[in-house]
């Protein structure tokens, strides 16, 4: 394939996904269903005429018409000056588990059975709702300057949603374990889960006003989405990230720093290279609050007249965009419990609603919050319902309280500790 | 194929089993700022198995290649084997030998991709032309045709045409530190048609990226909000009708109690109905992707809660029938219960009385994005304006909604007589988007709590 686009094209480059899957469910403490996937694809790009062109195909006896639309894609693309990468060396993660591979079916429904067990000992009401999905992925990259990348992953990714209804009250939350290395840390997952269910039974009440508020990591995605979009090479090259041209200069507190890390072991966002065939670095955009880069694709470096920094990432329908690996916010000096204990009163956020919505970029962000505890005198004394925070993270990232120790791995790409802002307006129905 | 899928269907061992089979092909132009992004081509080939033991439960197979489809039953058998559970029922639908076919205006698959391409641009033009404050936007063209075959065990074959045309537009503007955008989109299943004629709307999305530039953060606190029809029909479908997916209580004896059909939802004048049978909606199907016909569906009849959205499968365990609204986000997911076409009835109360008497209320319009945790919801409004002493005032930017779905329901004290279909909407649950229609007149909600400084 890619030989008959280079006889073709001055440039090709061929991308193969084959993926193998099976997801095992709990809903409602029960074990109802069991899938397996098979994904098998292409996507071609070429450089035609200095035009860039993509197409794709799940149908593989369809290449004929994959070479086809990929050259008429290219005589409608736009000029650009985009060379597929040499042949380069990169970092070499450990992302692939023979053990996790060979983890069985009946294991996997044990370690199902693990969790529901676990979080029912402590709430015999909740109903607990459990998807595991085991893949062993394999993508092979190859083009006309000579690369050849394959890369192959065994992640595993649990997620727990429970829900405990009495009368009209409904107590919601979602935990993740993603990993691509077996280390039984389901029994963690579950007693979180059962340790934030526990403190959910005592319900209490707030005034609105301007609170310390500490983001847990699964909450803390508020403030560092944002900033994804802010150093993503895109929304730069456009002009529409408030981050754009200011590399160099102290835009944060002193204790964020922001790290784009895909060489960290067991994470399925590390690898050797991107989807691109660019090497994958670990790279500091943000440290001690001063902004140090963006991350770019090979179009987008292109179009920026930049260096591409390998965070070109895609699907099979998808072109390349530029993505983070691994998100990680660096934990801080403080330890969880001495953050805590350090508060009089404020607002401890595990959950929110509408992450994203709203307008992101800049900066702006309003939650309402589907688990969220009032801290009094250094402890958690209840949680608190119909409570929305809102806020502007370029303010309120200027001056941050504490940085937890702790971090925890959250959505799959994002490390994150718990963060305390000193004061961010709180809106609630209480008196 | 049609034997060998009959040949795999009774070659299974399951006590059900179905067979969907989906080749879709796929053209996309975006144009991002004055570049194209991509104009390109591409063909989705794919299946699912879906097998039910008795006394198991599901296994289910999706695939790429689908040359050997008795592999794939069988795997999917063997996954139903691998579970220990509770009986499963599935209530009976009529068996059904159906072929779909439809005639569009404009066949885009006749149009060549210069031409869409052309459309695109045009549109484009008019984006990056109208101010020079908008930094950036985006124009998406896509359409898809998609060849889908769904067969069961118990005998039902049908074979179905389904095309979409996708056209949407995002503006942004910035001024200094401020940046603010605007999105707005159509699609439908039809022809190249739905694409054309947008000139003076494109302008509009523009224009109104401009005017939120100037317009001042809302205060947060609690008000009177006018929803326009398109944020009216988010609320119904998010606020309300996840909860009356069957899904959420059948299995849920609390839930159940919560959504306890004769409960008082909401007042007289409010009622909320999902119809996935209605002509030429973007949800429409003449059968859900479990074969069931699919038929309107009363959820909230004068304020009270009169009916549920099911699968076979949920039907049967409460007692009820189907409703046809067992549907997949294609070939890579089984069905489960997804509303269709959601709205709030049309009522009495014209607009300008329905702000003639708020003091001081906000006019909240189109819908960023909305999420829901059962009782309590947020939403994103497009864009708002002030009401104050019964007239429209400023433009306000940043509206968030949020509440309690109980409160707010039984808060709603008007629904408009200017009824319209909001034709753009993805729903998320679980599977990522599938097409859903809202509608809704305009309607005002008391002591809303909107977020903000």
């Amino acid at each position: 394939m890619l030989e008959r686009l280079m006889q073709q094209a001055e440039q090709a480059e061929v991308f193969e996904i084959e993926n193998e899957s099976t997801q095992i469910g709990f809903e409602a403490n029960k074990l109802k269903s069991f899938q397996v996937e098979e994904t098998r694809g292409i996507a071609a790009r070429v450089m035609l005429d200095g035009r860039l062109g993509f197409a794709a195909s799940s149908d593989l006896s369809a290449v004929d018409r994959l070479i086809e639309n990929t050259l008429e894609s290219a005589r409608h693309g736009d000029a650009l000056p985009l060379r597929f990468p040499l042949p380069q060396p990169g970092p070499t993660p450990q992302v692939h588990d023979p053990q996790l591979a060979a983890l069985s079916t009946d294991r996997l429904i044990e370690i199902g059975q693990e969790i529901v067990d676990i979080v029912l000992a402590v709430e015999g009401g909740a109903h607990v709702n459990v998807n595991l999905e085991r893949g062993a992925r394999c993508t092979t990259l190859r083009n006309s300057a000579g690369v050849q990348v394959t890369a192959q992953k065994s992640p595993l990714t649990i997620t727990v949603a429970t829900e405990r209804v009495e009368g009209d009250d409904v107590v919601l939350m979602f935990d993740y374990l993603t990993t691509t290395r077996w280390d039984e840390g389901h029994r963690d997952l579950a007693g979180r889960i059962a340790d934030k269910l526990r403190l959910a039974r005592r319900v209490t009440t707030l005034a609105p006003g301007r609170l310390p508020v500490l983001f847990s990591p699964t909450a803390a995605l508020v403030l560092a989405l944002p900033i994804t979009e802010g150093l993503d090479g895109k929304n730069v090259y456009r002009g529409i990230s408030p981050l754009a041209g200011r590399i160099g200069e102290q835009l944060f507190d002193q204790k964020l720093a922001v790290i784009d890390d895909p060489t960290i072991d067991g994470r399925p966002g590390s690898g050797s290279h991107d989807a691109e065939g660019v090497p994958h670095q670990q790279r500091a955009l943000i440290d001690g609050g001063v902004l140090q880069g963006f991350i770019y694709d090979l179009k987008t470096a292109a179009q920026a007249n930049v260096e591409p920094t390998g965070n070109g990432q895609r699907d099979l329908f998808r072109p390349p965009t530029p993505e983070f690996s691994n998100l990680v916010i660096q934990g801080g000096e403080t330890p969880l419990a001495a953050v805590i204990a350090g508060i009089k009163k404020g607002l401890l956020v595990e959950n929110v609603l509408g992450i994203g919505q709203g307008n992101v970029i800049t900066g702006e962000f309003s939650n309402n919050l589907s688990l969220a505890f009032l801290i009094e005198g250094g402890e958690i004394v209840g949680r608190v319902k119909d409570v929305s925070i809102a806020g502007n993270i370029y303010q309120d990232l200027r001056q941050i309280e504490a940085v937890s120790q702790e971090s925890q791995w959250v959505y799959g790409r994002f490390c994150l500790p718990y963060v305390l802002l000193p004061e961010l307006n709180v809106v609630t129905k209480g008196e | 194929m049609r034997e060998q899928i009959k040949a795999a269907l009774r070659a299974s061992k399951a006590d059900y089993t179905e067979i969907r089979l989906e080749q879709r092909e796929s053209t996309r132009i975006v144009f991002r700022g004055n570049n194209l992004e991509t104009a390109d081509v591409t063909i989705d080939r794919g299946g699912i198995v879906r097998c039910l033991v008795r006394n198991g439960g599901w296994g289910i197979a999706t695939f790429n290649d689908v040359s050997d489809l008795a592999r794939r039953v069988e795997q999917a058998y063997q996954g139903a084997r691998a579970i220990q559970g509770e009986p499963i029922e599935l209530a009976p639908i009529p068996v059904t030998q159906d072929r779909i076919t439809v005639s569009l205006q404009q066949d885009f698959r006749g149009t060549s991709v210069s031409e869409k391409k052309a459309l695109a641009e045009r549109y484009n033009a008019i984006l990056t032309g109208l101010d020079p404050r908008i930094v950036d936007n985006q124009t998406y063209y896509a359409d898809t045709f998609n060849h889908l075959t769904f067969a069961n065990s118990d005998g039902t074959f049908i074979q179905e045409e389904r095309p979409m045309v996708t056209t949407y537009f995002l503006a942004v503007a910035r001024e200094n530190g401020n940046v603010q955008q605007t999105f707005d989109g159509i699609s439908r299943a039809a022809g190249f048609e739905v694409a054309l004629g947008h000139e003076q709307w494109v302008q509009e999305i523009a224009q109104r990226a401009v005017d939120l530039l100037s317009a001042p953060r809302v205060k947060g606190g609690r008000y009177t909000v006018v929803c326009n029809p398109t944020l009216a029909g988010v609320f119904a479908h998010e606020a309300f009708g996840h909860l009356s997916e069957a899904d959420f209580v059948y299995e849920n004896p609390k839930a159940q109690e919560m959504m306890v059909l004769g409960r008082r939802f909401g007042q007289d004048f409010l009622t909320i109905v999902d119809d996935g049978s209605l002509p030429n909606l973007r949800a429409t199907h003449k059968y859900d992707d479990e074969g069931t016909p699919t038929q309107r569906t009363e959820l909230i009849k004068n304020g009270i809660l009169v009916g549920r959205l099911h699968s076979r499968q949920t039907a049967a365990k409460m007692g009820e029938k189907p409703t046809g609204n067992a549907r997949a986000t294609g070939y890579r997911y089984p069905p489960i219960v997804r509303m269709t076409n959601t709205f709030i009835e049309s009522g009495q109360t014209p607009f300008e009385e329905m702000i003639g008497d708020i003091d001081l209320g906000i006019y909240a319009c189109d819908a960023y994005g909305g999420q829901t945790a059962l009782e309590n919801f947020s939403f994103s409004s497009g864009y708002a304006y002030m009401i104050r002493n019964g007239q429209l005032a400023e433009m306000v930017r940043d509206v968030i909604l949020s509440g309690n779905l109980f409160v707010t329901l039984d808060s709603i004290d008007a629904v408009g007589n200017d009824f319209e279909w909001s034709e753009r909407g993805m729903c998320g649950k679980g599977q990522g988007g599938l097409p859903v229609s809202d509608g809704s007149p305009h309607i005002r909600i008391r002591d809303v709590l909107i977020g903000g400084e």
